[in-house]
């Protein structure tokens, strides 16, 4: 990894992205405006199975309307994310906060797209207002609390080695 | 005792001591703000986008609203909380930072904008609150926010590259002044 760390950063996209200061700053506030938004509809979507929200529309309902924002805010933040990589690729590929928030991201597209086909597959008894099951409350709660860790772990990149210590590839003793 | 020395008294309590200097406290409290401000902006905006006539068309306003706006309050009680932290520990370098007077000056206007919507557009919301387009004010209000928020988490960014954190940014950057100091490296650049 770490030579392929050193590969990306000599490339001619990465030098130009290094080479020009204000892109990491900017692109970082866009992906920011993302998490926001993507973290928006989980919690809409997720508080709904809860109950705690919008009790008086159907699962279905407030899946149509938030779903959607979803995946244009996920599609913004792979791309806002791998252009930050290519710029910084020793800063993420080497520190175990970014491998975490992969493989937590992983987790939380997984049951993303296994809630939709659920959805889609038993229409029926999601278009009314009853509530959901103690499994399916148990489900989303673990949605939002996979999200949260995500955005931790993607501030703790920035702390790698002082966090983690020798867990981080960036870590000097 | 000046204005100054209350920033200084802050960054020399116990607790701002303690936040600057903890290898784990810092980056957890810094992710909890970056988690506060997912849920206020996630949240306001769906909100916006409902004034804006954008979003949930079918829906109420005030339904939208109350369904929302409650995480929002939630999610700005957090960024309080942990950006006092956060500010405690270097009181004086965000002081002397432009950024982050320009981050509380657009929080200040969006905290204006949200009175103005509250107590004056929001009088006859019984009117257009099932409107699918609320009213030229409301839209307003909605865009203004939407702007307002983008701008805080744009300085709260950039606070970041300002202050001396940032362990990537090239030495020869000045970093209490990055725009300036980087239109001179750019300057220097073309003369060598």
């Amino acid at each position: 990894m770490e030579s392929f760390a050193n590969w990306l950063s000599g490339t001619e996209l990465s030098l130009l992205i290094q080479s020009t200061l204000w892109v990491i700053p900017a692109v970082q506030c866009v992906h920011i405006i993302a998490i926001g938004v993507l973290f928006g509809s989980v919690l809409m979507i997720d508080l709904r199975v809860l109950g705690a929200v919008s009790a008086d529309q159907p699962v279905s309902a407030v899946n149509r309307r938030f779903a959607p924002w979803f995946w244009t805010a996920l599609c913004v933040l792979a791309a806002t994310g791998i252009l930050l990589t290519i710029g910084e690729p020793r800063r993420e590929l080497l520190s175990f906060s970014f491998w975490a928030k992969m493989s937590l991201i992983a987790i939380g597209v997984l049951v993303a797209l296994a809630f939709q086909w659920h959805l889609r597959s038993s229409r029926a008894r999601w278009e009314g207002v009853s509530p959901a099951s103690g499994g399916t409350k148990t489900i989303a709660v673990g949605v939002i609390v996979v999200w949260l860790l995500v955005i931790v772990m993607g501030r703790l990149i920035a702390f790698d080695p002082q966090f983690w210590g020798s867990l981080s590839g960036l870590y000097t003793g | 005792m000046d204005f100054y020395d209350i920033f200084v008294a802050i960054e020399n309590s116990p607790i701002g001591t303690w936040v600057r200097n903890s290898s784990h406290g810092l980056p957890l409290i810094n992710a909890a703000h970056i988690i506060a401000v997912a849920m206020v902006f996630g949240t306001i905006f769906v909100v916006d986008l409902r004034l804006l006539g954008l979003q949930a068309r079918n829906r109420a306003f005030t339904r939208v609203a109350s369904d929302l706006l409650k995480w929002t309050w939630a999610g700005f009680a957090l960024a309080v909380v942990t950006g006092l932290l956060l500010f405690a520990a270097n009181a004086t370098t965000f002081y002397s930072n432009t950024q982050f007077w320009f981050k509380m000056g657009a929080l200040a206007l969006a905290g204006i904008n949200m009175f103005v919507f509250e107590f004056l557009t929001i009088r006859n919301v019984e009117e257009w609150d099932t409107d699918a387009t609320p009213p030229v004010a409301a839209r307003i209000s909605g865009l203004l926010s939407i702007g307002l928020w983008c701008t805080v988490i744009v300085f709260g960014r950039w606070i970041g590259y300002t202050k001396g954190w940032n362990f990537s940014a090239p030495s020869e950057i000045d970093l209490d002044n990055l725009f300036f100091g980087a239109i001179t490296a750019i300057q220097n650049f073309q003369i060598a």
